[in-house]
């Protein structure tokens, strides 16, 4: 290690005196660890049903629902109102200056606007 | 950018009796750990790691927190990137909270074992999966006696009662760094029944302000990082109070929006300038070519001056070896022939011909051209002055086919002359109105240009348009069914299927007509240029008047960011969440959702939005309150009281309500041990829910 990362003591030590057990022997190295760590939905799905009882807040209660509002549309380019909807690239626009743009724009971007928003079409 | 502190090892662990709790704030954000008590946490990081490869070890290490620049050459940084332990605001992956908590309790100064009860902060409602994980952590690994755990919003409200900022009823409107929590307080308590959250926070705004601003200047994406974006937001966001009224006046109102547009200069350093060259520089360049010019001219005429003599030379010998062979006998001819290298005399002849129309066209060049069409025109059309009555039928042939030419080639060169003299006549008319009007002449002529090079650059995108791929899509080894976007495309395949597609009644006809073949023509990919050749050369002709430079050179304003509309587009994403298309309620309607969540009648209501108490973090938007407060009044009765107040520091508030939860005596009570959740296991989180008054 060169003498300016000791010093800066930024590396995480790789024993430490407090634990009862080190990280090393918790996670060997040369295990794939990263298919065990699932995504946050499939352990709230799977903690859900068997053991929460249902009038109880627990964590997916609480979540907000959906706005009463209807949504207002901004134009995804500049940002301003946009009353218009482009058919081919489903990109929203306000005046047709930005839509010359909107037309010029390479697929790549288009879909890059539209993931902003979520709107993206994802391929799987 | 502020230089980075990395927090320091404090040294009197050992000082604090084993009764005095730690106490965490475990938030998305930042992590900070301290003692009980004190007003201030003593170590204070941000929530992520990173495990890059040092470079010359080659051994995994782990980084937590921010980093030095500097110090990171050492590491190779390409596979690691920052990673959070959390999700919006729940821990998930506990590998990661394992180092950060190392991280922690080391800088603390613990050099044994943490042997003192820990009070963490988790977010409300917190899945029991997570608390059971968290438990088993900090117990099994860390040796740590017993645990509490609090809502970090509930602690920053509770301070805030005690300072006096909001009374023993509320609400509390908290933005973090992944959600924003509205949580009612009843008695002191927070009814977390009536609780709402929504997964935006403030990450999502520095993202999106990330995103809009490399897709308005790709040329940065590199300099625009999360980091940036972030110190962007802090420095310049605010909140509209009325979003649409201000989005009107940057729309239509330019000053005002230059007013409140900032400007953000990347460095950049202009290209060493080339200085024009003098007049005497062209002057001696212009000699040099000259010279160059002249010495290249004198060879050539060398050159061809040899080639005549030599020419010459050959013509004579030969005609000398052909007078030979007519004088001489049989044997001598044969001799003579056997050592020229000939075959009969009709060759040499043939080589004389050769070699006189080689001298003639060499001479015909250094003469001029001016015989060579005359030459060509006589010897084109020998037939046509020849009556009809004399000739062969073969020749009458050839005189029709020559006649043919003619006609074909006088039509060509009228054709030519007349639009020559047409260009001469608009060439007149442009100069007249050059001439008349200048500056509409040039206004004319610059708009031409932009219309005509639009034009151009709209085809040619048409024509790639379809191959233009993103690399999400599958690349089906060809042309697949989504590249044939645009129509020329689809037309082509309409008829090659249509032409290949066999009908089955009758024979196939196809070719028996003429017609039939230009089909080919209109599948070739090549076809469209036919159209475009009068535009393309108007374009050139433009271009070349108005002298516009190929490529403009880059100039300081191409490195200058302008965040003008963003300042106050991205932190209305916390208003109106469906921006980015989350299809949850922003935070104004989230009041009234808990309110109504509550069930409670219109006086407690009335008396709960006495006391509204904004914190977190991304509260810290000028405006916010503002607006906040005009949101909520639009569903309240009318003139309903309504008291917004910010919270004494929203982002320290909660780690400082924590402390002073953990000194007060009460706190044991609220804890469990190791044995307590032996024995119940995870089930004791379902009920688990401390007292928030003391």
């Amino acid at each position: 290690m060169e003498p300016e990362v000791m010093k800066a003591e930024m590396v995480l030590a790789p024993t430490l005196p407090f634990k009862k057990v080190q990280t090393a022997d918790k996670y060997p190295k040369g295990q794939s660890r990263g298919r065990q760590w699932k995504h946050l939905r499939y352990l709230l799905q799977a903690a859900d049903a068997s053991t929460m009882p249902p009038d109880q807040p627990n964590y997916l209660n609480i979540q907000s629902p959906p706005s009463i509002y209807p949504p207002k549309r901004y134009c995804d380019i500049t940002g301003f109102e946009a009353p218009y909807v482009d058919p081919r690239t489903k990109l929203r626009y306000t005046d047709p200056e930005v839509f010359k743009q909107i037309r010029m724009l390479p697929d790549e971007y288009v879909q890059r606007y539209l993931a902003l928003r979520n709107a993206a079409v994802v391929l799987r | 950018m502020p230089s980075l502190t990395r927090p320091s090892r404090q040294t009197d662990f050992a000082r604090f009796s084993s009764s005095t709790p730690i106490v965490i704030d475990n938030g998305s954000s930042t992590f900070r750990i301290g003692w009980a008590g004190e007003a201030e946490p003593r170590v204070s990081f941000r929530n992520v790691v990173q495990r890059p490869r040092h470079r010359s070890t080659g051994e995994t290490v782990s980084i937590i927190g921010d980093t030095d620049p500097p110090l990171m050459k050492f590491f190779d940084c390409t596979r690691s990137a920052l990673r959070s332990p959390f999700d919006d605001d729940v821990v998930y992956q506990f590998e990661y909270m394992e180092y950060i908590l190392d991280y922690a309790f080391d800088r603390l100064g613990a050099t044994s074992e943490v042997g003192h009860p820990i009070l963490m902060t988790e977010c409300e409602c917190n899945p029991s999966f997570s608390r059971a994980r968290m438990a088993e952590l900090l117990f099994e690994t860390y040796g740590v006696p017993s645990i509490a755990f609090g809502v970090d919003n509930a602690f920053s409200y509770k301070y805030n009662q005690k300072l006096g900022n909001c009374g023993e009823d509320g609400l509390v409107v908290s933005c973090e760094h992944g959600t924003c929590h509205v949580v009612p307080f009843l008695k002191g308590q927070p009814v977390l029944g009536a609780c709402c959250r929504t997964n935006v926070g403030g990450f999502h705004v520095t993202d999106f302000l990330r995103q809009l601003l490399s897709l308005k200047y790709p040329y940065h994406t590199a300099s625009i990082t999360w980091e940036k974006a972030e110190e962007l937001k802090k420095e310049h966001c605010y909140v509209a109070l009325d979003y649409m009224s201000e989005l009107h006046t940057f729309k239509n109102n330019k000053e005002e929006a230059e007013e409140k547009t900032r400007y953000w200069q990347l460095p950049w350093v202009p290209p060493p300038k080339e200085e024009l060259p003098s007049e005497e520089e062209l002057a001696r360049k212009a000699a040099l070519k000259e010279k160059a010019g002249q010495r290249l001219r004198e060879m050539a005429a060398q050159k061809r001056s040899q080639k005549i003599a030599g020419l010459e030379e050959k013509i004579s010998s030969l005609e000398e070896l052909l007078e030979q062979l007519d004088e001489a006998d049989e044997d001598e001819a044969a001799a003579i022939l056997g050592r020229s290298g000939y075959l009969s005399p009709q060759e040499i002849k043939s080589d004389i011909l050769k070699c006189t129309q080689a001298l003639r066209k060499a001479k015909g060049e250094s003469n001029g051209n001016e015989d060579k069409s005359d030459v060509s025109g006589v010897d084109k059309y020998p037939l046509l002055s020849v009556p009809d009555e004399t000739l062969t039928p073969e020749q009458l042939k050839e005189k029709k086919k020559q006649q043919f030419l003619k006609t074909t080639t006088e039509g060509k060169m009228r054709a030519k002359q007349k639009r020559a003299e047409e260009e001469a006549l608009k060439e007149k008319q442009e100069e007249q109105r050059r001439a008349e009007n200048p500056e509409l002449y040039l206004e004319e002529l610059r708009a031409r240009y932009s219309e005509l090079s639009e034009k151009f650059e709209q085809r040619k995108r048409q024509k790639v348009g379809g191959s233009h791929t993103n690399g999400n899509h599958s690349s089906s080894g060809g042309v697949g069914r989504g590249e044939r976007l645009n129509a020329a495309q689809k037309e082509r395949m309409r008829l090659l299927t249509s032409a290949a597609f066999d009908r089955g009644k009758g024979e196939d006809t196809f070719g028996a007509r003429d017609e039939d073949w230009l089909v080919y023509n209109k599948m070739s990919k090549d076809n469209d240029d036919n159209g475009n050749d009068d535009d393309e050369s108007e374009l050139v002709r433009i271009a070349s008047k108005l002298k516009v430079p190929k490529y403009r050179p880059l100039t300081a304003e191409d490195y200058k960011i302008s965040i003008g509309i963003e300042r106050f587009r991205c932190p209305e994403v916390l208003f109106q969440p469906g921006m980015i298309g989350i299809d949850q309620a922003g935070i104004d309607e989230m009041v009234s959702i808990s309110l109504r969540r509550l069930m409670e009648d219109e006086s407690v209501k009335e008396l709960l939005c006495q006391s509204i108490l904004v914190t977190g973090g991304s509260s810290l938007f000028p405006g916010m309150i503002p607006r906040l407060e005009s949101g909520i009044r639009q569903f309240r009765p009318y003139l309903a009281p309504l008291k917004l107040v910010r919270a004494a520091d929203p982002i320290l508030d909660a780690w400082r309500g924590a402390a002073a939860f953990a000194a007060s005596s009460k706190f044991g009570k609220q804890t469990f041990t190791l044995a307590d959740y032996r024995e119940h296991g995870e089930n004791l989180f379902h009920r688990y829910n401390i007292v928030y008054t003391l």
